[in-house]
């Protein structure tokens, strides 16, 4: 049997990044040259701050979809969140550390509970985080009777209207933090590498000794700290605690990611590529106002962008698994 | 030294009695054979000692304390390493990884040390000679490297008893070799082997003790295998010594051939296939696992494209392109050899399975139809197959095997076609139901019906074929006319299968 | 992505047992919903004041009319395996088109109505088109569709309502047929009857069934399955276009707004009452009476609880749990009935 190595070459062009970053790229030039306001440091100030937080989100879905299941309930997880910080800072005074941990506690929860029933049940995740998203929806809507609540410390208005260098907001920090965490744990981490062993082969993940119940529940507890981690820097992006945050999560978490290469089966995900599926939508969201576009047309590009990100993901997967028939065959 | 030991092991099933106490001693430093027959209990066998079911009654144990795995994790666990037919891997992952997917860390945020973790699997690689990186990506590797993983995965925990089953069916010979060469090794190294094959040259050449089932019941326990010929064996197989055939050879047929394929291809793989089916005929298609059997009746139903050759239906040339096409406009069926999955819909009636080729027929002009319109039309045709359900509208998954099997059959025969392309039909089904539809096949054949059956049952094949095509590498190999006697016939089929081996 | 009771097991040693038709009945989901509607609705018209007024009824059922049609919409496609996150889109862009067919167009109310409909069925004829092509999941596809057809939407709109449609349209939706009763329900019950007679005895019905118990069984069987899904996508679209009208006949006026953000606010309704209704989200097994009923429960429930004076907003979360309980209880009863053998 011959030895067979990969080279460094056939990695390379293994990489789901690559494809959407050219995208991104293109798209920066093209758009800059026809608009050079595009590259002012407000709007590349504004576009950073809507990609910190974007990416965040993407992010809570990647896990979920690198286990091969879906999570509906993000938005509503971050839209608790956001409500309960704030919520309990105004109302109670707590001090802002201990809102925050309160906060990233609620979202943790939220995730592992749907988690827990996910795994202990078997009944497809896509119906469990449904009622999720209607339960969590509804208690903050319950507790904010769809009144804003105000009282966001300026501690916290500071961070999210401030910059750390040039145009680059602090926001970029918490981003930046959790893509390397993330990135971390799908290449490194043990539980990283049993979420997408799951996904890929959840019969053969079993029988190689993989718990498959602790391993749901993980990957639903970290959804939920991100989508808390994405509530908390809308509040400070927002400055008010709105209780619709989180209702328009939905499209864009799944968007981001299916363009960066993640298949919805599971076991392929890639947090560089979501980086730019982020990108991708926040340039063509910025471009399409700067050119005076209806802003509704952004849902239609959105929609075409997933269709279109769908299809070539799929044509990769056929040409993939037509090379390996030949392979096998040789 | 005794290494796993099944005593007295007895599993019923709805309807199906899978294995009646069933007995067998696997000793460290020895490769045991596990033979049968399909359906004889072998994969009910393996499926009670990792745990994936639970005897009704009997123990298993290992060096000499009783074991009760309640799955095959724990299995793996004790000590019980299982390699399956279908591959068990993350393709995606790296082969040091798959062999090491459970000792990643301790705990679910520790950091995994590839550095160690590829020396590691390293020397499992070594052991079994198996010359990759343990860097590279699964997918990248041959069936037969994967499957050399896999049993490196089931080493590197320390099995003392490895179960493989059907390792070879998709190995080239010269694969086989390899794989051989290192099973010597580990039973030399103090390893229980067992090893669940059909082919039996494979079995004399490197096993030592052999159990045989035969209906769910041992038909010996832990022979010793320099004892016994090639012909003992075959003889508790199937439970004489020479299979007599209760059947006469039939006249051979010259009407026109209902189907015929030349020098046909597919996009499956098939390349110069000339097959013809004649009303009244059985033609065999036999085949080891994976020559391209089953794929070639899907080709045939339009389910993969036609790229070479022709196909002529009655003399007309057709290309089918849909099941719906074959069998409303050539009349042609197709009994699947995996019932559960795609030969039944299990969680509706009888009645709507039976009926499911004929609702198109049957619908009046509005494309509504009755229970009772559709009754009139199946019913006769279950009673002639004696079926035994307390009524049509019973959900057809509490049937037995057999009584599923005889409505997967049914539905062809409600809807009257002219070629019944039949896929292992006794898979999981008792020997009465096995025998009679032998019958039920012959008896269609009486009545013009063309035939084309696929096995990998040799008696069944010569009990019940008129002439036998042999396949291998998705190619027809040749043919074999069969007289009904088993030696001559089952060698000449070997044969030709072989010659590639030899070439 | 697996669906409830994809590949549950069937445990082996457990004999199959004949079960009496009487003894399915009792241990069916409707039987049981239906005891739990008479229980609520007796509960609340005893303790509740004004549960039972004609104007309470009344609005009770026009609402059980709407919310069945979006889970019968739903429960098409559910039939597949499959599901179909624009029906909300489906239903809103179909509502969209009939007010601009007669207030700009100036078509008459009852030519408006086919077309709208058949523009529904046209949408899922999109949905059901892409989904067998690509062969990805059609979640991905109709969230996709969902964005797509909703941005076109409000894109041609321009967000505004269409106020000025035709004064039979909101009479139509104001009307009482007999004391208490609006016509929107009536057309429900229509639909439904229509529905169980095309599950039970029309070609096309048995097919979907067929092809969403088991997709491979069915195409080697002589299924087109391909066609089937696509017709099961088609069978959502209409419905949920009638859905669409039957809210637009509610208000008066076509609101771009009427089903949320997206269409995402008929999501919970449309998989509630199937669910609840015994419908398997794995496919193959509809219940037509029973989404009926699983509507009915949901709007008993509400109306109870907001005469109860729980806010409208904890009434959100109730749903939710509603759905939870429900997919937890039938996961229950599978196991039970499983490990007896019945089904």
């Amino acid at each position: 049997m011959a030895a067979i190595r990969d080279s460094a070459l056939t990695r390379a062009f293994d990489n789901d990044w690559i494809g959407p970053g050219l995208v991104s790229l293109i798209a920066v030039v093209a758009i800059s040259m026809a608009q050079p306001a595009f590259l002012s440091s407000f709007n590349i100030f504004v576009l950073m701050s809507a990609i910190s937080v974007n990416m965040v989100i993407a992010l809570g879905q990647l896990v979920i979809i690198g286990l091969g299941q879906m999570n509906l309930a993000l938005g509503s997880i971050g839209g608790l969140v956001a409500i309960s910080f704030v919520g309990v800072i105004e109302r109670y005074g707590v001090p802002v550390p201990l809102a925050l941990a309160f906060a990233l506690g609620i979202g943790i929860a939220a995730g592992m509970s749907s988690g827990y029933i996910i795994a202990r049940t078997m009944i497809s995740a896509f119906i469990i985080t449904l009622a999720g998203l209607q339960i969590f929806k509804g208690i903050n809507l319950g507790i904010t009777e769809a009144q804003p609540f105000y009282g966001v410390p300026e501690a916290v208005k500071t961070f999210g209207q401030a910059s750390v260098i040039g145009p680059l907001p602090w926001l970029m920090v918490p981003m930046m933090i959790c893509a390397f965490a993330m990135w971390y744990v799908f290449n490194r981490m043990r539980i990283g590498r049993h979420i997408l062993a799951m996904g890929s082969n959840p019969h053969a993940a079993e029988l190689s000794g993989i718990d498959p119940k602790a391993t749901i529940i993980w990957a639903h507890a970290i959804s939920g700290l991100l989508a808390a981690i994405a509530g908390l820097m809308l509040v400070a992006r927002l400055q008010i605690g709105q209780p619709t945050i989180g209702d328009d999560w939905l499209i864009s978490s799944f968007a981001a990611p299916v363009i960066g290469g993640a298949v919805l089966t599971g076991g392929r995900v890639s947090v560089a590529g979501t980086f730019f599926g982020v990108v991708i939508i926040a340039i063509i969201t910025q471009g399409l106002v700067m050119f005076n576009i209806d802003p509704f047309v952004v849902q239609i590009v959105l929609g075409a962008l997933i269709l279109w990100a769908v299809a070539v993901n799929r044509l990769r997967e056929v040409r993939i698994a037509r090379v390996q028939a030949r392979g096998a065959g040789a | 030294m005794t290494a796993l030991q099944v005593s007295h092991v007895s599993k019923s099933f709805p309807g199906v009695r899978a294995l009646h106490d069933v007995s067998m001693t696997m000793t460290a430093g020895s490769v045991h054979a596990l033979l049968g027959e399909n359906g004889a209990g072998k994969s009910t066998l393996i499926k009670i000692v990792t745990g994936i079911y639970k005897p009704d009654s009997g123990t298993v144990s290992m060096n000499g304390a009783t074991v009760r795995f309640a799955n095959p994790r724990q299995a793996a666990a004790g000590g019980l390493g299982v390699v399956h037919q279908e591959r068990n891997l993350v393709t995606r992952f790296s082969v040091g990884e798959n062999i090491l997917l459970d000792r990643l860390g301790n705990r679910a945020l520790s950091l995994v040390d590839y550095a160690s973790l590829h020396r590691e699997a390293e020397k499992w690689l070594k052991l079994l000679d198996l010359d990759v990186d343990p860097r590279t990506i699964v997918s990248r590797l041959s069936v037969a490297q994967m499957q050399l993983v896999e049993i490196g995965k089931a080493l590197s925990l320390q099995s003392r008893v490895l179960l493989l089953d059907e390792p070879t069916a998709s190995l080239t010979p010269n694969e086989s070799t390899v794989l051989f060469r290192i099973l010597r090794r580990l039973r030399d190294d103090g390893v229980a082997i067992g090893f669940v094959s059909h082919k039996l040259e494979e079995v004399f050449d490197i096993c030592d003790r052999v159990t045989v089932l035969r209906d769910g019941r041992n038909a010996c326990d832990s022979a010793d295998l320099s004892q016994l010929d090639r012909g003992d064996v075959v003889q508790m197989m199937i439970g004489r010594a020479e299979r007599i055939t209760t059947r006469a050879p039939r006249p051979r047929t010259d009407a026109a051939p209902y189907l015929e394929l030349r020098g046909y291809g597919s996009g499956a793989g098939h390349r110069d296939i000339n097959l013809t089916v004649r009303p009244g005929e059985i033609v065999g298609l036999y085949g080891l696992v994976g020559a391209g059997r089953s794929e070639l009746a899907r080709a045939i139903l339009g389910l993969s494209k036609q790229i070479a050759g022709e196909v002529r239906v009655l003399g007309r040339a057709v290309r089918i392109t849909s099941v719906a096409q074959a069998l409303h406009d050539h009349g042609i069926g197709y009994v699947s050899e995996d019932r559960k999955a795609e030969g039944l819909i299990l969680m509706h009636s009888v009645l709507a399975n039976g009926g499911i080729t004929i609702w198109r027929k049957l619908a009046n002009a509005l494309g509504l139809l009755r229970d009772t319109t559709i009754a009139a039309r199946v019913g006769p045709v279950l009673k002639r197959l004696e079926l035994k359900t307390p009524s049509v509208h019973q959900i057809i998954g509490n049937l037995s095997g057999g009584n599923q099997q005889k409505v997967s059959v049914a539905k062809w025969l409600a809807a009257g076609v002219r070629l019944l392309i039949i896929d292992e039909p006794s898979v999981g089904i008792d020997i009465k139901t096995k025998a009679y539809l032998h019958d039920l096949i012959h008896e269609l054949a009486e009545q013009g019906t063309a035939i084309l059956l696929i096995t990998s049952d040799m008696p069944e094949m010569i009990d019940v074929a008129d002439r036998i095509l042999v396949m291998d590498s998705y190619r027809i190999k040749g043919e074999v006319e069969n007289d009904r006697s088993y030696d001559p016939v089952s060698r000449a089929i070997m044969g030709l299968i072989h010659e590639r081996a030899a070439a | 992505m697996a669906h409830a009771g994809a590949d549950r097991p069937i445990p082996p040693g457990s004999a199959p047992r004949r079960m009496s038709s009487g003894m399915r009945l009792l241990l069916g989901n409707e039987f049981g919903l239906a005891v739990l509607i008479l229980l609520t609705a007796a509960t609340f018209a005893l303790t509740l004041d004004g549960f039972t007024s004609p104007f309470s009824v009344y609005t009770i059922g026009r609402q059980i009319g709407i919310d069945t049609m979006i889970g019968l919409a739903m429960m098409a496609v559910i039939v597949t395996g499959g599901l179909d996150l624009s029906v909300g889109a489906i239903g809103v862009c179909s509502a969209m088109l009939f007010g601009w067919l007669m207030q700009v167009m100036g078509v008459p109310v009852l030519v408006a109505v086919p077309l709208a409909v058949l523009f529904g069925a046209s949408l899922g004829f999109v949905n059901g088109f892409t989904v067998v092509m690509s062969g990805v999941h059609s979640f991905i596809i109709t969230l996709a569709s969902m964005s797509i057809f909703f941005g076109v939407m409000i894109f041609l709109t321009k967000a505004a309502a269409f106020n000025g449609l035709p004064p039979q349209v909101q009479a139509f939706g104001k009307m009482r047929v007999l004391p208490g009763i609006s016509p929107l329900l009536l057309i429900t019950v229509a639909v439904c009857a229509a529905l169980v007679v095309f599950y039970r005895y029309s070609t096309l019905g048995r097919q979907m069934l067929a092809a969403g118990a088991n997709a491979r069984a069915a195409e080697l069987s002589g299924i087109r399955t391909g066609r089937v899904i696509v017709a099961c996508h088609m069978l959502t679209g209409l419905l949920a276009a009638i859905a669409g009208l039957m809210v637009t006949a509610r208000t008066g006026a076509a609101v771009p707004s009427m089903a949320g953000q997206l269409g995402q606010d008929w999501l919970l309704p449309a998989f509630l009452a199937p669910v609840l209704g015994g419908t398997l989200l794995s496919g193959g097994r509809v219940s037509v009476i029973g989404t009926l009923l699983g509507a009915t429960f949901i709007n008993i429930m509400t109306s109870g609880l907001l005469l109860m004076r729980v806010g409208e907003f904890w009434i959100l979360a109730f749903l939710g749990m509603m759905l939870l309980i429900a997919v937890l209880a039938d996961r229950t009863r599978q196991i039970f009935l499983t490990s007896r053998g019945m089904i």
